[in-house]
């Protein structure tokens, strides 16, 4: 442990509650530096996936989503097809979106498990989710949209 | 005759009122740690002091407090030395016009979210390491053809006015809400938007590695579009736009 400066007496008054103590989060380097201060910041490996992919699949999603929205709105009822579909896009579109606020606020780099864990949880999450869009599917008369409809008068 | 000009000026501004302005200005010293930090009152009269804020904390540290801390060099917008939070926004000092409502007080706080070496003095180690990581030069395979220089057209020329501008002042990054939470591993605006003014050169060949650092969840897409950065540039560039140009531009590599 460093006794210098910076880290000489650390103030626990300010930090958050998970670290505290409940939450192990992984030491960072002081100023954030890693190695000597001439060395190149060193980005993660590349990976598509995480990339380009992921990105463009995110606003095709999203784009993609906003007929089927309306589609209902215009025609006054929902055909399964249709429903379907839009309950899928819509079930990954809440998934990227939860995964980017888990990457953004319970970085792998601080959180480590805990940052795999809340991931795991967002796709078992995700799978429930799946499965009540399929129960949903299968039983309601006119799908999401009729749930819809029936929490609007309710 | 100038004499006299002289003396009926220096008369003028003795007649006048003091218009007093406070400035709450935050201090830290690492030389004593223990101390936390806190924000110091001075005061300055508008009448003896020059138009801007770097005016003014240059009097406070030549009259008041020698011990007031700060980076400053041109005193004109073109080293971003002088970036600093004032009044809630990041900018220059040099740049900043003092407000002239002095009952209101002006705050000025260092950078925020970064590690503070002193007072107004943020350290920007890991900002210059990320800069650094993207390669700010001309790669080229081939030689020119002249030997000599390497060649654009004016057309390729003026697709860098907007980006070749930035004086790197760190500014935008310290003003985006994704770069505080993970400035480890994201570049923030300013980086990117070099970055991006090495993917558009025409003349440079290193596109396909420079485009292959970016391809990470961190790197670049921690951008969320806030646009905290082109509302704050001191300089008016957007580097809001510039990131979603290599976004675009990456989208179906």
């Amino acid at each position: 442990m460093l006794k210098v400066g910076l880290r000489a007496k650390p103030s626990t008054a300010f930090r958050p509650l998970a670290v505290r103590g409940f939450i192990k989060t992984i030491p960072q380097p002081p100023g954030n530096i890693v190695g000597t201060v001439n060395d190149a910041y060193v980005p993660p490996p590349p990976h598509k996936l995480h990339g380009s992919l992921h990105w463009t699949s995110e606003r095709v999603v999203a784009i993609g989503l906003a007929p089927f929205i309306m589609t209902p709105f215009v025609t006054g009822t929902s055909y399964p097809l249709v429903d379907s579909i839009m309950g899928t896009l819509l079930l990954y579109h809440c998934y990227v979106g939860f995964e980017s606020c888990i990457i953004d606020y319970i970085p792998l780099r601080v959180y480590g498990i805990w940052h795999k864990a809340a991931i795991g949880l967002l796709g078992f999450g995700t799978l429930v989710a799946g499965y009540g869009v399929y129960i949903i599917e299968t039983t309601e008369k006119e799908g999401l949209v009729g749930v819809m409809k029936k929490l609007w008068k309710a | 005759m100038f004499k006299s000009i002289i003396r009926s000026r220096g008369m003028a501004t003795q007649a006048t009122a003091q218009r007093l302005k406070t400035f709450k200005i935050y201090r830290w010293s690492p030389d004593t740690p223990d101390k936390k930090p806190y924000m110091q009152e001075y005061k300055i009269d508008l009448n003896q002091c020059g138009p801007m804020v770097l005016d003014a904390i240059i009097k406070i540290k030549n009259e008041q407090d020698a011990t007031l801390t700060f980076r400053r060099s041109c005193r004109e917008g073109i080293c971003g030395s002088c970036a600093m939070n004032i009044g809630g926004q990041n900018t220059l000092a040099c740049l900043c016009k003092i407000d002239q409502d002095t009952s209101k007080e002006t705050k000025i706080y260092p950078l925020p979210h970064m590690y503070i070496v002193r007072d107004l003095v943020p350290d920007l180690t890991h900002f210059y390491k990320q800069y650094k990581s993207i390669q700010p030069y001309l790669q080229t395979k081939s030689k020119p053809a002249d030997g000599k220089e390497n060649l654009q057209s004016e057309e390729d020329r003026k697709k860098l006015d907007g980006l070749y501008e930035c004086i790197l002042c760190a500014c935008c990054s310290t003003s985006c809400p994704s770069y505080w939470w993970n400035q480890q591993e994201y570049l923030g605006p300013a980086v990117l938007m070099q970055a991006y003014r090495w993917l558009v050169d025409s003349r440079d060949e290193a596109t396909k590695s420079r485009k292959e650092m970016l391809q990470n969840s961190m790197s670049l897409y921690r951008c969320h579009t806030i646009m905290n950065c082109a509302r704050t540039c001191p300089k008016g560039l957007n580097p809001g736009k510039a990131i979603a140009e290599i976004k675009k531009q990456l989208a179906f590599d």
